[in-house]
């Protein structure tokens, strides 16, 4: 069991206490291809943020590996983000004043490793993507689809556990969203690698082999979806 | 540590206004110090270098006119010094202390003439020491020699305004032929230098030719002599003190008339003249701090806005695996790099800054009065490398602290927090 999720709980506390999420048991296998679906406000994101250890959870335990992620410090949560999770974003969340390839090198540069190390394997991901002739194109000189892809390749960089994607097809046009989920299906199959995707748009979670529904804090219907005919694929958007 | 300086240099560069508007902050903070002190050096070297020059290493007595009544006699009396005063302040009470002594008699109003021309001057019976004593320089030929004492010498040191006025062509061609008096001619023997002292008008001959020619009493102007033994300043005070009142009694003056025996201490002038001098660097200094103190908030805002900009950039880092402490490291370590660079900057063109000050103002002199001749408006207006070093330390120390406050806080931030933050 790579994730292990019991009794999460976890409240917000703005002036007015708002429970988010309430109690989720949630088991996830390592090689899985898993949505987590839900309408705005039903608390996937702060699943996924808890998932991803950039949030703290009230009650509960959070075993990610076998490691109980719990209390921990900055610096140990800094340490298993960078190791075990790779993050692609909505908004891609590439940093503007660096290169494509600097992006992509920026985890490895938190691991210590040597810049000329560093730089030989983000041109390998960058390529495994398509994106060498963007390498040293600044974020705001790509399209929507090749940002994403970047981010792709920087959250690959450290061979992740488990990659957490959170709405990565939401700024995305339909053409690209496709694109994204078909890559991210492809690193799953081939590589193996355990995907996390938080959307709210049932095409993009037909993609996943498994969806999981969260409303209101709680985790629902647990839906198999090896043939992917929750939702017909043609009609993304 | 090749990493970190890769990954600030990129930083910088990819954020060139804001490493600009810090970098112009410290870099005015900084020329404005080292501008400050190297003016404020060059007035003082100006102003109280010079007058510390002046300022003689010895103790002048002089008899003026009591201010107060004593032992009979009332006030308004005039005071003579005569030789008795000079075998005194010889004698065994003082010896241990007391060094040369020399005197000098009182002037006597001339008119030179030479070849038609004419100039004013103040004759005064001197001794060879006077030279050294009043911290006059001499420009061409010699001053007085024990021999023109011995041998009573008609002979005469002028000034060097004097000479231009008896030989308007050439001045130094004086030395070396009589000039007039009236009744009296003298030989000139030498020149002094006239634009830094305010005795231009006094022509020293022999002390002894003077008392032959004009005054044949024993009664003379002033006493002169350099004290060896007292060091601390309450030290030469208390010697002033007694010395003082025994001369005074001497004459029947009070022991605190300072109006009819006068005592001009040069040491104790000279103590002052260095604490005034410490007072102004002072002051100097702590405008120059100030000054930098602005560069320093200048840097501290930029780099809180800088950091708030950025917070979004930092949670990324966070998620990406950077601990709080590279973060820390991050922001301390562009602070820390902008300000020793710009702070570097700064240095050097304050440097400039003074030494073209050094070459426009500082070669103008400015006539501040008819005695006292023309002075340099700033002499060597510059900060020693030293200070500048160390004015430039004090600004990368600070910039650190300044980078750290925000820094600190940004480190704290939760990577959730920093991620929504636009």
């Amino acid at each position: 069991m790579l994730i292990e999720l019991k009794g999460i709980n976890k409240t917000y506390d703005n002036g007015q206490p708002l429970h988010v999420l309430k109690g989720i048991d949630l088991a996830i296998e390592r090689g899985e291809f898993v949505s987590i679906m839900g309408a705005s406000g039903s608390g996937k994101s702060t699943l996924l943020n808890i998932l991803g250890i950039l949030d703290n959870y009230d009650t509960g335990e959070y075993w990610l590996d076998g490691k109980l992620i719990k209390d921990l410090s900055e610096r140990t949560a800094a340490d298993y983000r960078n190791r075990m999770i790779g993050f692609v974003f909505q908004s891609f969340n590439l940093i503007s004043f660096k290169t494509a390839v600097e992006n992509v090198e920026l985890p490895l540069y938190y691991q210590g490793v040597p810049r000329k190390k560093r730089h030989e394997m983000a041109m390998e991901y960058l390529e495994k993507l398509g994106l060498t002739d963007w390498a040293s194109h600044f974020p705001n000189e790509m399209s929507g689809g090749q940002k994403q892809r970047v981010a792709i390749a920087r959250a690959l960089i450290t061979r992740p556990q488990i990659i957490l994607a959170d709405e990565p097809t939401g700024a995305l046009d339909s053409k690209t969203s496709v694109e994204v989920m078909q890559l991210l299906k492809r690193l799953n199959q081939e590589e193996g690698i355990t995907i996390i995707v938080v959307t709210h748009e049932s095409g993009v979670a037909n993609e996943t082999d498994k969806i999981i529904h969260i409303k209101d804090g709680i985790i629902g219907e647990i839906e198999e979806n090896k043939a992917h005919t929750a939702w017909d694929s043609s009609i993304i958007k | 540590m090749r990493e970190l300086f890769h990954e600030i240099t990129s930083n910088l560069r990819n954020n060139k206004l804001r490493t600009a508007l810090t970098g112009f902050a410290v870099s005015w903070g900084i020329f404005l110090l080292i501008a400050l002190l190297g003016a404020g050096n060059g007035l003082m070297n100006s102003f109280m270098g010079n007058m510390a020059d002046f300022i003689s290493q010895n103790i002048t007595v002089e008899g003026w006119r009591t201010s107060k009544p004593y032992a009979g006699y009332q006030e308004g009396r005039e005071v003579r010094l005569d030789e008795q005063d000079v075998e005194y302040t010889q004698g065994p009470r003082w010896s241990p202390a007391v060094g040369d002594v020399t005197r000098q008699t009182g002037s006597t109003s001339v008119t030179f003439s030479l070849d038609g021309n004419t100039v004013a001057g103040q004759l005064s019976g001197v001794m060879p020491e006077y030279l050294e004593q009043n911290k006059m320089k001499l420009s061409t030929g010699r001053f007085l020699n024990p021999d023109d004492l011995k041998e009573r010498r008609k002979v005469v040191v002028l000034s060097r305004a004097q000479a231009e006025e008896l030989s308007p062509k050439d001045p130094e061609a004086i030395v070396g032929r009589w000039v007039g008096t009236g009744n009296v001619s003298f030989r000139v023997v030498g020149l002094y230098h006239t634009d830094e002292t305010n005795m231009y008008r006094i022509c020293p001959i022999p002390y002894t030719t003077y008392k032959g020619i004009y005054d044949s009493s024993d009664k003379i102007e002033s006493i002169t002599f350099t004290v060896d033994g007292p060091e601390t300043k309450d030290e030469y005070e208390a010697f002033e003190k007694e010395y003082g009142t025994a001369i005074r009694l001497r004459h029947d003056v009070a022991p605190d008339d300072r109006r009819g025996i006068w005592i001009r201490n040069g040491y104790t002038d000279n103590m002052e003249m260095n604490d005034a001098q410490r007072i102004i660097r002072t002051f100097l200094w702590i405008l120059g701090l100030l000054t930098l103190v602005s560069g320093i908030v200048g840097v501290s805002n930029i780099m809180l806005i800088a950091v708030k900009e950025r917070t979004h950039e930092f949670g990324i880092r966070k998620a990406l695996g950077a601990t709080p402490a590279e973060i820390l490291k991050l922001i301390i370590a562009e602070s820390v790099t902008i300000t020793a660079a710009f702070g570097y900057v700064g240095m050097f063109l304050g440097m400039i800054a003074c030494q073209v000050m050094d070459k426009t103002v500082g070669q103008r002199t400015v006539d501040i009065g008819i005695d006292i001749g023309n002075i340099r408006m700033l002499v060597n207006p510059t900060v020693g490398l030293d200070v500048a070093l160390e004015a430039t330390l004090l600004l990368i120390v600070a910039g650190t602290i300044a980078g750290a406050i925000p820094a600190w806080k940004a480190a704290r931030v939760k990577p959730i927090e920093a991620l929504r933050a636009e």
